[in-house]
């Protein structure tokens, strides 16, 4: 029988009892922010740390520090890790390419395979945001200020992959 | 302005003619788009439209066939702008945004081509956008 997660922690003076799947549920209808640095993967979302314990603490994120709220969803078995550089602007595929500019790179298939079936916005190689509506991915885009290079739906299918360009 | 291909949104094949296009009102999010030179207009999911805040109410209906499935399109002259870098070509071509539109990416077809000479360079994996002095 599986077990939740659970665990019990001090933070700012305060004890909380943290469950995963409260965890999980609480963040799923909240989108993530923008990722600096460190984030820990919930939903198959990326989150800042300190936005997943802000909220469901309800502490002010002043209260913590990144690697604190880190440390505890770890600990909860939420997988964490740290975003990596841009990739470099040089294309990396057809050797004969060298005649084209420096590219924007697009998201691999492997990278956006968490979110098929959602629209996403992407940057430099990276999702920057996944929602089931468009809508929401503009108005995280317009919320957070940041510029996507792309924004389309992951296809969920060969017909919405490439329906009007067969192989 | 030159543009190395690009895998279609979520696909492991082939790079392929993909280009991200603003278009107005919708700056933040540019629109992954599919060059298709068979292809006679530029289309988008009705949700571009709605996004962007793109009055339909008055637009021209067609019904059309894409890739196999009926779909229902409202036209409007819509400004679309390519970015490279330092170098941004905008031009007002006329849109079509059509629902149901099940695919990952718009099209740009012909009708979106004019102001421009392309080029495609299968080998080297590359399209270029050259402004016509008109």
């Amino acid at each position: 029988m599986a077990e939740t997660s659970r665990k019990t922690v001090t933070i700012a003076k305060r004890r909380f009892e943290l469950r995963r799947d409260r965890i999980e549920r609480a963040l799923r209808e909240t989108l993530p922010e923008p990722i600096t640095s460190h984030y820990v993967v919930i939903g198959r979302r990326r989150y800042p740390p300190k936005q997943a314990i802000g909220l469901v603490t309800g502490l002010d994120r002043a209260d913590f520090t990144t690697h604190q709220a880190r440390r505890i969803l770890t600990g909860l078995g939420f997988p964490a890790g740290r975003r990596s550089r841009p990739p470099s602007p040089e294309p990396v595929a057809h050797p004969a390419r060298r005649g084209a500019q420096a590219m924007r790179t697009r998201p691999t298939a492997e990278t956006l395979e968490p979110f098929v079936g959602q629209w996403v916005a992407t940057k430099e190689g990276e999702v920057l945001v996944a929602a089931p509506e468009p809508s929401a991915v503009v108005g995280w885009l317009a919320e957070h200020r940041r510029q996507a290079d792309s924004m389309f739906r992951v296809p969920s299918d060969e017909l919405e992959a490439g329906g009007l360009t067969p192989w | 302005m030159k543009h190395p291909f690009q895998a279609l949104p979520g696909q492991a094949g082939r790079a392929r003619p993909v280009i991200d296009l603003v278009v107005e009102g919708l700056e933040l999010a540019p629109q992954a788009c599919l060059l298709d030179t068979g292809a006679s207009e530029v289309r988008m999911g009705r949700h571009v439209a709605d996004l962007a805040g793109i009055d339909l109410s008055s637009a021209i209906h067609t019904e059309i066939v894409v890739g196999g499935l009926q779909t229902s399109c409202l036209s409007a002259s819509v400004q679309l702008e390519l970015r490279e870098k330092n170098e941004r070509h905008a031009w007002t071509p006329t849109v079509y945004f059509c629902d149901p539109w099940p695919w990952a990416f718009g099209l740009l077809g012909l009708g979106g081509l004019g102001p421009f000479v392309v080029t495609l360079n299968t080998y080297r994996e590359w399209l270029e956008f050259r402004p016509l002095n008109l």
